[in-house]
């Protein structure tokens, strides 16, 4: 798809990434309205560089970041970034995803508490919102952080590594829930992830991002998660299986590319 | 009652002082939440050595070159430039890449000490003054001192009223209100002007290390008795007014330091916290 479909939200063409010196160019990437893309590569390999530069948040160093229209964008951080320190309840850590809407100097109104019941309700956790932030558990600060993010009534949610540090089944239950917000209509869905597992049975469109190996691949789930495609990613041998409608992909012991 | 009379019949001595001690000691308390929270005690502690260097500055420009500074609102004035000018470079160090935000809070801090001794050491007339500016002694609050704290205290007041929500989020997930278009730079920077301009005229008052230690104290001790943000802003500025009054006056009936008792009945403070169990 061309980066300037009408239905394309934002996009870089031929940008080059980086801090200072660029350490990726020639990246084209472009969402587009109901997109699930995930940006998957290894640890320190720029996936949350290109997350911020497609946000607007860090500029291109080179080419160029199109967005036709204002584009209201939820931000689902890493947990890890978010001081759990701060004496906040749930409700009032999801009301700043609304603070954008309101202007500056004012304060939230009913129907910014509503749509923040609203956004809890959605993710299984209205009855939490009176409660002090920093006594959830991990599970439960994720999906305060995702009601935040749904709280802006997002055209586009961005996640930056949304299950990094859960057990799998709180990743299990974490990515079930973006993908009913996903299912349930227009919403288009960027997540950053270092395991592409935790992507493969959700997103429909891959970037492949590894700046040591100077690698940037997009395309379709099918197209990337093969044993070929992965193989050349991760220069090793990969196997793709799939049961009961589910992909797991794991590395062959010792076997290269 | 003697005490008391004598106290009350020398209200002319500490009615500027105490009012003064009790502003400061709000303005600070309040401002310590974000000092406390957003984990840069020692950038206040390092805009004190800069505002008690900006003192310096002006003394040794007095003494040395015949520049009039030693108007008190001239001394004043230099030391709100070298806070302000420090609070808004520490400000972006914090966010820099290229050393730890710690290395340069440290680097400023040492480095300011340091030449706070080397001008000290420079001084001939005003080196009795530096005792009083650095550890506090709130005997002689000059009026226009007071003005000026209060102008301060007002303006930090609308600020902090007015863009409180933008002020806590960015403080709070700066990377999050960067993803939805909050200029992160500009509310940083907006926080670190008002506790630029707080520091070195609640140190006229307070003194430099009284100052750390109230926007350490009780916003330390509030956070560790009340377990919301809005009730611990409140409380932490109550406590930084009880300690204030109430250190000036036990400093002035039991003849003590006041600075210190000021600070001493602030980490009374923080004991209930110690022991109370809290959500």
């Amino acid at each position: 798809m061309s980066p300037s479909a009408p239905s394309t939200l934002v996009a870089v063409e031929d940008a080059a990434i980086g801090y200072g010196s660029p350490f990726l160019r020639g990246i084209s990437l472009n969402v587009a309205t109901g997109d699930f893309l995930a940006i998957v590569g290894p640890n320190g390999g720029g996936k949350t560089t290109l997350l911020r530069a497609l946000l607007g948040v860090q500029p291109v160093l080179s080419g160029r970041r199109v967005q036709n229209a204002p584009l209201r964008i939820g931000y689902v951080p890493q947990r890890d970034h978010v001081d759990a320190f701060w004496p906040l309840t749930v409700a009032e850590v999801a009301i700043m995803g609304r603070y954008r809407l309101i202007a500056r100097g004012r304060r939230p109104k009913g129907v910014d508490r509503a749509a923040v019941t609203t956004a809890l309700d959605r993710v299984g956790i209205a009855d939490l919102a009176p409660r002090s932030f920093r006594t959830l558990s991990g599970g439960q600060r994720q999906r305060t952080l995702i009601a935040r993010a749904l709280a802006s009534e997002p055209e586009l949610l961005a996640l930056d590594e949304p299950t990094s540090g859960m057990d799998p089944p709180a990743e299990l239950d974490a990515m079930d829930v973006l993908r009913e917000l996903h299912r349930a209509g227009g919403l288009a869905v960027v997540m950053v992830s270092h395991r592409l597992e935790a992507v493969a049975n959700y997103a429909s469109r891959l970037a492949f991002v590894d700046k040591d190996r100077q690698l940037f691949h997009v395309g379709s789930l099918e197209s990337m998660v093969t044993p070929d495609a992965l193989g050349e990613l991760y220069g090793r041998r990969v196997n793709v299986r799939e049961e009961n409608g589910r992909r797991f992909v794991y590395p062959e012991p010792g076997g290269t590319a | 009652m003697s005490g008391w009379q004598d106290f009350l019949a020398a209200r002319d001595i500490w009615r500027e002082p105490l009012i003064a001690s009790i502003v400061a000691g709000a303005l600070c308390g309040f401002l310590g939440i974000y000092v406390v929270l957003r984990r840069t005690v020692f950038v206040s502690a390092a805009l004190t050595q800069l505002s008690t260097l900006g003192i310096i500055v002006a003394l040794i420009l007095e003494e040395t070159m015949g520049v009039e500074a030693e108007h008190a609102g001239v001394q004043l004035a230099v030391a709100l430039a070298f806070s302000v000018a420090g609070a808004l470079a520490l400000g972006m160090a914090l966010h820099g890449r290229r050393l730890p935000g710690e290395a340069s809070v440290g680097m400023c801090y040492v480095l300011a000490g340091a030449l706070v001794v080397l001008g000290a050491n420079r001084l001939v007339h005003a080196a009795h003054d530096l005792n009083a500016m650095v550890f506090g002694n709130a005997v002689a609050v000059p009026v226009s001192d007071l003005v000026v704290l209060a102008l301060v205290a007002v303006v930090c007041a609308a600020v902090h009223a007015f863009f409180a929500k933008e002020l806590v989020f960015v403080s709070f997930d700066g990377e999050t209100a960067a993803a939805l278009g909050f200029d992160t730079r500009l509310w940083n920077g907006l926080l670190f002007l008002t506790l630029g301009l707080a520091i070195p005229v609640s140190a006229r008052a307070l003194g430099a290390l009284p100052v750390f230690a109230f926007l350490t104290i009780p916003a330390a001790a509030a956070l560790l008795l009340v377990g919301h943000l809005r009730r611990a802003f409140v409380v932490a500025a109550v406590i930084g007014v009880v300690a204030a009054a109430g250190g000036y006056l036990t400093s002035w009936f039991w003849q003590l330091p006041t600075g210190a008792t000021m600070v001493s009945i602030a980490g009374l403070f923080v004991i209930p916290g110690l022991f109370l169990r809290k959500g």
